[in-house]
């Protein structure tokens, strides 16, 4: 009996649930869904004072509705891993919040929880009619590039998608993609000025990927261009096949300890967890260590207090100019260069001096305005 | 007279299904429930959340497409962990197995024809892409099998370990010797696997594929073995009591291995799946855990093939209808998650749902008695 009871209220309240999810009017939703927009897009809409009270609130439920060609909507699909990863995911969705607040635009994000999901998660947003859509990481560039077939009024920006340009690229598809020469030629001059013992290192993956190459020869071109006495130490890991050569923290960790034991006291870890085991290991030893790609003092704790800086693709102001350029309509296609950076000093904020930190705002600029050139080439040649 | 057997029969039915079905409805109730107000303590709107979700699993055809996308590797890794548990065995291995069936079928898929220097037709590759998955599948659930039944080793550790060996290898092959050449490419995966390897969708336009219809008739076969052929009796029988079985004449040791050996086929064909009819290449990372969920979904299924299925299908609207919630009202994905394993720990713990469903009824429960009781 009491099962015949349980099972009635049970039925009971499953139908009050569903009856509240299927109703298409259901009042408690809506009114719940503009509130919190409106709440995300309050602090700097500088759009809604420009309208009249009265077609903001005609206008509130067209809110959601990316059709009108009064609203600018930007998606951010994520690579697999949350949206505030310290990393690449988290700058990109930087660069859309910007937008929000600098051009008005709508921006919402979808974080992917699996690979099969790609394809899904940029096609909700294609489907509601977005008018720019930013895709994060290498891994989403073929999904990226089929739903710029699919959707040829909406922009993608690919961050981090090298698109092949011997191949015809769609128009509305652009690749952001990084100089890691300079961000290689920053740190560089940075560990040059930095070192007591004129003696610096880099640990690096293969240098058969270009963009490895490119970070590695551009640390010895950083350092030479502040002292070209500095001794640079660069050690690619070329002698393991490709299965190795970014995974393996032990050589990692080994490669920088030899060279702080040859008296090398500002080591450089440039690629994946090969370079991450020489970045911890030079923390534990108490020297310098500069990070690459995102700002490391985040992703890598246990190399913190002697992280100097790292290397970094400047991924906010890059996906906010590409969707600036879709706004204003001068959107590139093919593949958009961004900015290449280095990382806030953090902890070792006091010890750097302040001639150092002038000296690296001085080569920034220079990098930026095409005064200093690294004199990298794109790939090994 | 004929009334009360009706009664009786009908009260029978309902401890069944009580039992059957009751706890798991309610353990899902409950944990949509607490998930709602986890939702409202981070600020969101639940109801908005769960209309989100809903829409987003079963709201257009293309979302009932992509539910069951993902319900199919589900499907599989929970009817093969639903079998281990029949035979009594715990087969914690389904996410390597599904890994080395999905990395096998796919070299079957590219590199074949480029051994063989020829194509092959479709009614050819697809069989033996899809049957090196069972292989491998099979032999990886055939080791701790086998390990369990003749030297007594933990099938458990067996199973896990087996696991770290698996994803290892096949982060080696993927790494090294099947990576796609591509000069593009930076991704740990292989190249596209061949036409005539691929299970094709089902409608033009949507993902939705002949693998999910597999998915069920695979079921109801699991079921018919079971419960309706010896060799189920057999492994029923073991995972009851084995030896009471090996008194009765049953090959214990055999039948042991056996089920282990199915359970892996049984998830190695979730990967062959993926790969042959959705990715078209196995990649590293591919497998969010399909076969850890498979547990929780065989555990709420009750280990019964009809009831994964709808686990199955719940845990995929889930995870589907996810991504339209979070579109729609930016709440972190995160919450499935904690549904999920609300769930899990519902079922798994059902006295939790007994007692809080019991507190609730105490008060009526007089009335109602002599109300029915009549």
């Amino acid at each position: 009996m009491k099962k015949i009871y349980t099972l009635f209220a049970l039925v009971l309240v499953a139908s009050m649930l569903l009856a509240a999810c299927g109703a298409p009017a259901a009042t408690p939703a809506p009114v719940a869904t503009e509130a919190a927009a409106a709440a995300t897009v309050a602090p700097a809409d500088t759009a809604a004072p420009a309208e009249p009270t009265a077609t903001t609130a005609a206008a509130a439920p067209a809110t959601d509705d990316c059709k009108s060609p009064d609203l600018f909507c930007v998606g951010v699909v994520t690579d697999v891993g949350k949206i505030d990863d310290k990393s690449f995911n988290q700058s990109a969705w930087e660069g859309a919040k910007q937008a929000e607040t600098d051009l008005g635009a709508k921006v919402q994000y979808i974080e992917t929880t699996d690979a099969k999901d790609y394809d899904k998660n940029i096609s909700t947003f294609g489907d509601a009619n977005y008018d720019v859509i930013v895709t994060i990481g290498f891994a989403l560039g073929e999904a990226t590039a089929k739903a710029a077939a699919t959707y040829p009024d909406i922009k993608f920006i690919g961050v981090d998608q090298f698109q092949d340009t011997t191949k015809p690229v769609p128009a509305n598809l652009v690749g952001l993609v990084f100089p890691e020469d300079q961000a290689g030629f920053l740190v560089g001059a940075l560990a040059a000025q930095m070192t007591k013992t004129k003696k610096i290192g880099g640990v690096f993956g293969t240098d058969a990927v270009p963009p490895v190459w490119r970070y590695g020869e551009g640390y010895k071109a950083g350092a030479a261009y502040i002292d070209p006495t500095v001794e640079v130490t660069a050690v690619y890991h070329n002698d393991v096949g490709f299965d190795k050569t970014f995974s393996d923290p032990e050589w990692g960790a080994t490669t920088a300890n030899g060279m702080i034991d040859k008296g090398v006291d500002v080591i450089f870890g440039g690629g994946g967890k090969t370079g991450n085991g020489a970045v911890i290991a030079a923390a534990q030893r108490n020297v310098y260590a500069i990070g690459v790609d995102s700002d490391q003092y985040f992703t890598l704790p246990e190399a913190q207090k002697m992280l100097l800086s790292s290397a970094m693709k400047l991924i906010t102001p890059g996906v906010f100019d590409l969707i600036k350029m879709a706004k204003e309509g001068t959107f590139p296609s093919g593949n958009y260069v961004g900015q290449a950076g280095y990382a806030p000093y953090h902890d070792l904020d006091s010890v750097v001096p302040d001639a150092v930190k002038a000296k690296m705002q001085e080569i920034f600029k220079g990098l930026l305005d095409g005064s200093i050139k690294t004199g990298v080439s794109p790939a090994k040649p | 007279m004929e009334k009360k057997d009706l009664k009786e029969k009908f009260k029978a039915l309902l401890v069944t299904v009580g039992d059957a079905v009751l706890v798991p409805l309610l353990a899902v109730f409950t944990a949509i429930i607490i998930g709602g107000i986890v939702i409202a303590i981070v600020g969101g709107d639940p109801f908005a959340a769960y209309k989100g979700l809903f829409q987003g699993a079963f709201g257009s055809v293309k979302a009932l497409s992509e539910t069951g996308v993902w319900a199919t590797p589900y499907i599989f890794a929970g009817l093969a962990v639903s079998l281990a548990f029949k035979g009594g065995l715990f087969n914690i291995g389904a996410e390597g197995q599904l890994a080395l069936g999905a990395v096998a079928s796919a070299w079957v898929g590219y590199a074949l024809p480029q051994m063989l220097g020829f194509d092959l037709p479709w009614f050819i590759h697809l069989p033996l892409a899809i049957g090196a998955g069972l292989l491998f599948g099979f032999i990886w659930g055939a080791i701790p099998g086998a390990l369990k039944a003749y030297t007594g080793a933990h099938e458990v550790i067996n199973t896990i370990m087996m696991n770290y060996i698996a994803l290892n290898w096949v982060s080696y092959l993927l790494n090294g010797p099947m990576k796609d050449k591509n000069p593009l490419n930076v991704i740990a995966r292989t190249p596209l696997i061949a036409e005539s390897a691929r299970i094709p969708p089902i409608f033009a336009g949507l993902r939705i594929h002949w693998g999910f219809v597999l998915a069920i008739v695979v079921a109801f076969i699991v079921w018919w073995v079971l419960w309706k052929t010896t060799f189920g009796f057999e492994i029923r029988t073991v995972g009851i009591n084995p030896d009471a079985a090996k008194y009765a004449g049953i090959n214990v040791k055999r039948i042991m291995t056996l089920t282990l050996g199915l359970s892996g086929m049984l998830a190695g064909l979730a990967g062959t799946v993926e790969v042959t009819a959705l990715n078209y290449r196995h990649e590293l990372g591919f497998s969010t855990g399909y076969g850890f969920d498979a547990i929780a979904i065989a555990l709420l299924g009750k280990t019964h093939p009809a009831g994964v299925v709808l686990a199955a299908i719940l845990f995929a609207a889930m995870r589907n209808g996810a991504t339209r919630m979070q579109f729609l009202t930016q709440i972190p994905v995160d919450i499935i998650s904690v549904i999920q394993a609300l769930i899990l720990l519902f079922v798994a713990a059902d006295a939790i749902v007994r007692y809080i469903y019991r507190i609730r009824r105490s008060g009526g429960k007089v009335v109602l008695t002599r109300g029915w009781g009549g």
